[in-house]
């Protein structure tokens, strides 16, 4: 009978040693499981009409957080509206305050985490998209819509894009490009509103809450358009957080907003943010936007990733 | 007579009949178009007329175009319309709604196709001798972009009230001011005299409707206008670029075009009564930064980025 080589058999007399390092360079091999507890939160942001506006709006709130967690928390711009995915790996973000597609396709392909949605002023935390025309367009319904120009707001934009497209399918429309004489891309909710008011595009879509702020402002404007097809309703604005972050941490955050306008300071500090509160997210909120994308795209991402 | 004269005779005359005869059988047709004035957007549209027209029959018949450029004033519209009937011209082509109503009056049987009309369905054009295109603005626009660049309590309307489409624009936008409680300065230019009266206007912004007249002298009403530093906006394009500080038209080639496949189709046989008319609805908007500059105004970039074209 051959015998094992000296080495192996010195080292079979020490069978705990042998239990540590084999333990050792297993533990060694797997990824690193432990939660993140960052020493600041950065937050994402995606542009709006007024980035401006909007930038000191979202100031305000980041303030706020960094006072109640105790720990800084900074916002930067995704410079482009949509690009979520890409902005989230290179920014290196903790989170972000993301539209219902691109919330969408954050929680599917970062596995982020839908925490709360801020309550705007008429008392709303969904939107939802509308298809509209002036109400002297002669635009009634689908075939008069053949042949016209129509804007959408952004390829990632659920209300302004994935919904009419998904509608327009429905109805039998199989390729905008032949279907319209023209169609672009407005960048911003309000402006697909003028575009149409304007005359610069016969159909437009456009989200509710910035459709209807619009209107409440300027009651002119509700006179002369037509709402003639409405989406379902999804969360207007989510904060999303990476799920790497401490679960403790998450949280507590989620607690600090959705408890804001039960103090002085949070109150103050939602009217400065023009919100009238934030309620809690769930995942289920974005299962009709996944749907409604894999019917008229074929696929969540093909769009805006 | 001699009897053998009699065939050289026959063949004489046939061949002075032919020749007599020959210029009319290829004398093509003839179009009258009526322009008023000298108006850049009317001649914009009728260089896409012509150009379509003469696209259309490249290598066919012969086109005559007869333009006439009446004074906008009644009595040389009329004179106008009266020119091309006693021209017996084949089809009548009329840019504006004064033009277009000289026409009508006249009760002529020559066909007419009329473009550059103002919102051409709201008035009741009838002859079954008539069809065109024509465009619509909303003026509502203009208003709103006005109150995003200063307050507006006081808004003038420059209009004539010898033109039909001008004073339809003057009612619209002075209904759309008067549900915002905007106070309405009316400003009536009937001839050049009239101008004076916008040396002593108290308004915050100057809307031009899309008068014949008052954009014969634009530059004139721009200048006197800029003194005061008052804001000037029109529903034609300020093609000189004499200081509009915002214009929201309907470019006019697509309406030049249509109206000469129209014409095309009328020269070809078809009745105007069985083409359809048609109104544009399409518009451009133009900032003029150079201008807001000079009157000390702001364009918020929101608002720069609704323009399709900006001077600056």
């Amino acid at each position: 009978m051959r015998q094992a080589p000296l080495l192996i058999r010195r080292f079979m007399r020490y069978p705990f040693t042998c239990l540590l390092i084999c333990l050792v360079t297993v533990a060694a091999a797997l990824p690193v499981f432990a939660f993140e507890q960052p020493d600041e939160l950065l937050i994402g942001i995606e542009p709006e009409h007024n980035i401006f506006d909007q930038m000191q709006r979202y100031r305000y709130l980041a303030d706020y957080l960094s006072d109640q967690l105790d720990i800084k928390v900074k916002l930067t711009i995704m410079s482009r509206y949509g690009e979520v995915i890409k902005r989230f790996k290179t920014l290196r973000l903790h989170g972000a305050f993301l539209t219902p597609y691109t919330a969408t396709m954050g929680i599917k392909e970062l596995e982020l985490e839908p925490i709360v949605n801020p309550v705007n002023l008429l008392g709303e935390s969904k939107s939802q998209g509308y298809i509209f025309v002036r109400k002297d367009s002669n635009i009634r319904g689908m075939k008069d819509m053949m042949g016209g120009s129509i804007v959408f707001v952004d390829p990632a934009s659920m209300e302004g894009y994935l919904f009419p497209l998904s509608f327009l399918q429905q109805h039998g429309v199989k390729d905008i490009n032949t279907y319209f004489s023209r169609y672009f891309f407005s960048g911003s909710h309000a402006s697909a509103v003028f575009a149409v008011l304007d005359g610069r595009a016969d159909i437009g879509s456009a989200k509710s809450t910035t459709y209807n702020q619009l209107v409440q402002n300027d009651p002119s404007i509700g006179h002369e358009l037509e709402i003639l097809a409405q989406s379902p309703k999804v969360p207007e604005v989510t904060l999303c957080i990476k799920t790497e972050i401490a679960q403790e941490l998450r949280e507590r955050l989620a607690d600090v907003l959705l408890h804001m306008d039960q103090t002085p300071d949070g109150k103050k500090v939602l009217q400065q943010f023009k919100a009238l509160g934030f309620v809690k997210s769930s995942k289920q909120d974005f299962t009709i936007i996944e749907k409604m994308a894999q019917e008229a795209l074929g696929s969540l991402t093909v769009h805006g990733k | 007579m001699n009897t053998s004269y009699r065939p050289l005779l026959k063949i004489l005359l046939a061949v002075l009949f032919v020749l007599v005869t020959a210029p009319n059988l290829h004398a093509g047709k003839r179009v009258g178009v009526i322009m008023t004035g000298d108006i850049p957007y009317y001649g914009a549209i009728h260089e896409a007329f012509r150009s379509e027209l003469e696209k259309r029959f490249a290598g066919d018949e012969k086109i005559e175009i007869v333009l006439q450029r009446p004074f906008p004033d009644s009595i040389s519209w009329s004179n106008a319309a009266r020119k091309l009937i006693a021209f017996d011209v084949d089809l009548i082509v009329t840019y504006g709604a004064p033009a277009t109503h000289a026409v009508i009056h006249e009760k002529s049987r020559i066909p007419l196709v009329y473009t550059g009309f103002y919102e051409p369905g709201e008035v009741a054009l009838d002859s079954k001798y008539v069809t065109g295109c024509g465009f619509k603005v909303p003026l509502s626009s203009l208003l709103r972009y006005f109150k995003r660049l200063k307050t507006v309590n006081t808004l003038g309307i420059i209009f004539s009230s010898l033109e039909e489409d001008s004073v339809r624009q003057y009612e619209t936008m002075a209904r759309l001011a008067g549900q915002q409680d905007i106070i309405v300065e009316k400003i009536n230019i009937r001839s050049q005299a009239d101008l004076d009266k916008l040396r002593s206007i108290k308004s915050d912004a100057v809307f031009i409707t899309g008068s014949s007249l008052a954009h014969l002298w634009l530059d004139d009403i721009v200048a006197i206008l800029e003194k005061d530093q008052v804001p000037v906006a029109d529903i034609f394009p300020d093609n000189d670029e004499v200081g509009v500080l915002m214009a929201l038209y309907q470019p006019s080639h697509a309406q030049g075009e249509i109206a000469a496949e129209m014409a095309w189709q009328i020269l070809s046989g078809t009745k105007p009564a069985d083409l359809a008319t048609h109104t544009f609805r399409d518009t451009e908007l133009v900032f003029n930064l150079i201008e807001a500059k000079r009157l000390g105004l702001n364009f918020p970039i929101q608002l720069l980025i609704e323009a399709t074209r900006v001077i600056e």
